[in-house]
C-alpha cells in the first residue's frame, strides 16, 4: 500500500505474519524533485507487489539511488527486479560491508558505493547523511538522515509488530502511537546483544543521535513511519531496551 | 583425490571471488571455506581503515577473512551454513565431493545472512528432502529464503549416527536469532561469527588450520589482536558492555562444553590443543570491549 508520510516522502511495502503479530517489510521512497531515492527495496517474496507500487508512485521517473540500510533479504531481496528495471541505479551501502559477498550478485560491483559513517551527500534540495546504526544486526548497516523531511531511516531499529488493522498506517496521531511493549517484543527478537549491555549507555548514544540532528520522522523498515511525538517514542524505545535487558536477569 | 585426502591438503573448487576449498577436520567432518587469497589486499583495503589502529593493517600484514561452512557426514549428513550466492557453483561442487554420493539430510543455519544461508535454495534444488533447521523465536523465515524450516532451541539434539549435534545458546551474535552448535563425539563447537582469527595469504595461511599456522609464525599475541579486532568490527554493541560479564560467559561456556575443536565461520578452525587457545580468545574479547568506539551519532 502506498502511504504518504510527509512532503515528498512515502512508504510502500507489505507485511508478513509472525508468531508475535504482523511485521512490516517496507521500502521508503523520496520523490526528490524527479530524481527519486529508494531506501531499501523490499523482499523477494513481495516482488510483484513492491514493483507495482513503485511503478504507480514513480510513474516515468527513474530512481537514481538505492540506499541500503543493510543487505539482508527482507531489505534487499528484491534488488534483482530493481536492477532489471533500472539497470543504472546507484547503490550505497555501509563501509563495513563486503558487497561481493553480502549483496545479491545481480548488478555490477562498480555500481555499489561504500560510505563511512558521517558521509553526507547532496541530492538536489536535500542533504543525506549516513550515521552509525545504533540498533543493528548485520555489522554492515547504517542509518540514514534526510535533511529536508527530518527523517531518520533506522533500518531494523525502532521496529515493532502490529495487529493486522495497523499493519500499514503512518503513525501520525496520539491514537496510534507505538507502545513500549510493542517496541520491546520486536527488539528482544532482533537484538540479542541487549542481554549484555548497560541500558543507560545505549540510551545516552541514542539521545545524542536525536539531539544532534533534526528528527521529525522515525522511519523503521519493520514498522510504519512515526511522525508524531518523536521524543515520546524515543523514550519508549529506550525504556523497551532496558526492559529487554532486565528480562535476561530474571 | 578422495575427501579424506583433504586431511593433509586442500582441494579447491573454482577460483577468485568464487573459489571454495575443502579440508577434512576429521575423516567425517569437513571445512568448506571461501577466502580471497591474492585478492584480499584489494578487497580489504578499505575494510580496516576505520580501526583505531588502522596502520597495523596497512603495512606488511595483508590479512584475509574466510566465509565457511562445515559438513558432518555420518549415517545422516548435516551441513552447517551454506556459504554465499557468489560462491554457489564451487560450493555445490565441494558439498558433492565431500558427500561422495550420499544424500544431504540437514541444512542447519546459524543465522539468516547471505554468507551463512544464501545457498539454501540451491541446495534444496539438488536435495529436495534435506531438512532446513533454523533457530526458534519468531522470525518469518520465508523472508530469508528459508521456507519450511524446522525450528530448534538450545539443548535440542539431532542424532546423525556416531555423531550428534546439540543446539547451543549463541552468546555473541550480530543477528538476534542465531544459534551455535556442539558436536558431541568430536567436541567440535561451531561459534558462527565469534572467536575468529585473521590469516595471511602471503604466508600460505589460506585453507590452513590455525594449529598448522603456528609453524609459520602465527603466535598468541597475533591471535589476541585478531580476536579483538574481529569482535570490535562484528559487535559494535561492545561499546555498551562491561568486559567482566562477557568473560564470565566465556568461562561458563567452556566449562559447560568440553570443546576440543573450534569451528568459527570466519577464522581458521583449531583442531588441536584447543584449551591452550582459550586465554587468547578470552583476553581478545575483553580488549575489544575496552577499545574505543567512535560511533558517528
Ligand atoms: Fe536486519
Ligand atoms: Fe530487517
Ligand atoms: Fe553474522
Ligand atoms: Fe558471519
Ligand atoms: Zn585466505
Amino acid at each position: 500500500m502506498i502511504q504518504h508520510i510527509t512532503d515528498d516522502l512515502y512508504q510502500i511495502g507489505e507485511h508478513v505474519q509472525t508468531e508475535h503479530g504482523f511485521e512490516a517489510v517496507l521500502t521508503y521512497v523520496i520523490l526528490n524533485d524527479g530524481n527519486p531515492i529508494l531506501i531499501d527495496c523490499g523482499s523477494h517474496i513481495h516482488r510483484d507487489s513492491v514493483m507495482a507500487q513503485l511503478n504507480e508512485l514513480l510513474g516515468e521517473a527513474i530512481p537514481e539511488y538505492l540506499l541500503l540500510t543493510h543487505s539482508e533479504l527482507p531489505h534487499a531481496g528484491n534488488i534483482a527486479s530493481v536492477a532489471e528495471k533500472w539497470p543504472n541505479i546507484k547503490v550505497i551501502v555501509s563501509n563495513v560491508m563486503l558487497p561481493y559477498i553480502e549483496v545479491l550478485p545481480v548488478l555490477p560491483l562498480k555500481q555499489i558505493t561504500q560510505v563511512v559513517p558521517g558521509t553526507k551527500i547532496e541530492l538536489k534540495s536535500r542533504t543525506v547523511e549516513f550515521v552509525d546504526a545504533l540498533l543493528k544486526d548485520q555489522p554492515g548497516s547504517h542509518w540514514i538522515h534526510d535533511s529536508r523531511t527530518g527523517t531518520l531511516f533506522t533500518g531494523d531499529g525502532f521496529g515493532y509488530m502490529t495487529d493486522s488493522a495497523g499493519s500499514q498506517t503512518v503513525i501520525n496521531g496520539s491514537a496510534n502511537e507505538v507502545s513500549q511493549t510493542a517496541f520491546e517484543v520486536y527488539h528482544k527478537i532482533a537484538f540479542r546483544f541487549l542481554r549484555w549491555i548497560k541500558p543507560e549507555r545505549i540510551a545516552e548514544d541514542l539521545r545524542k543521535m536525536f539531539t544532534k540532528r533534526n528528527v521529525q520522522v522515525i522511519a523503521p523498515i519493520h514498522g510504519n513511519a512515526i511522525t508524531v511525538n518523536i521524543t515520546g517514542h524515543l523514550d519508549r524505545a529506550i525504556a523497551a531496551l532496558a526492559a529487554v535487558n532486565a528480562s535476561y536477569k530474571k | 583425490m578422495t575427501p579424506q585426502d583433504t586431511l593433509k591438503e586442500a582441494k579447491v573448487f573454482g577460483e577468485g571471488l568464487e573459489r571454495v576449498a575443502v579440508r577434512a577436520i576429521t575423516p567425517n567432518i569437513f571445512w568448506l571455506t571461501h577466502c580471497l587469497g591474492d585478492l584480499a589486499e584489494e578487497y580489504y583495503k578499505e575494510y580496516f581503515a576505520v580501526l583505531p589502529n588502522a596502520e597495523d593493517y596497512a603495512g606488511d600484514r595483508i590479512v584475509d577473512y574466510p566465509f565457511s561452512s562445515f559438513l558432518i557426514v555420518d549415517e545422516k549428513s548435516l551441513l552447517i551454513d551454506t556459504c554465499g550466492p557468489k560462491q554457489k557453483d564451487a560450493f555445490l561442487d565441494a558439498v558433492q565431493f565431500c558427500l561422495d554420493g550420499r544424500q544431504l539430510d540437514y541444512i542447519w543455519i546459524s543465522h539468516v545472512e547471505l554468507p551463512h544461508a544464501g545457498n539454501t535454495g540451491s541446495l534444496k534444488r539438488i536435495w529436495p528432502d534435506a531438512q532446513v533447521v533454523t533457530v526458534a523465536g519468531g522470525e518469518n523465515y520465508d523472508l530469508h529464503g528459508l521456507e519450511n524450516a524446522m525450528t530448534a532451541a538450545p539443548g535440542d539434539v539431532i542424532e546423525l549416527g556416531a555423531h550428534s549435534v546439540e543446539m547451543v545458546d549463541a552468546l555473541f551474535v550480530d543477528h538476534g536469532l542465531s544459534q551455535w552448535l556442539f558436536e558431541r563425539k568430536t567436541g567440535m563447537m561451531f561459534t558462527a561469527d565469534w572467536a575468529h582469527n585473521l590469516h595471511e595469504p602471503a604466508k600460505c595461511h589460506c585453507f590452513k588450520f590455525l594449529d598448522e599456522m603456528l609453524d609459520t609464525g602465527y603466535d598468541a599475541a597475533t591471535h589476541i589482536e585478531d580476536i579483538k579486532v574481529n569482535a570490535w568490527y562484528q559487535f559494535p554493541w561492545l561499546a555498551w558492555c562491561d568486559a567482566d560479564i562477557l568473560c564470565e560467559a566465556i568461562d561458563d561456556l567452556f566449562e559447560q562444553y568440553d570443546v576440543q575443536i573450534l569451528a568459527p565461520s570466519h577464522g581458521n578452525p583449531i583442531r588441536k590443543d584447543f584449551k591452550t587457545f582459550i586465554p587468547a580468545i578470552r583476553d581478545g574479547m575483553r580488549m575489544a570491549a575496552e577499545m574505543p568506539f567512535s560511533h558517528v551519532l
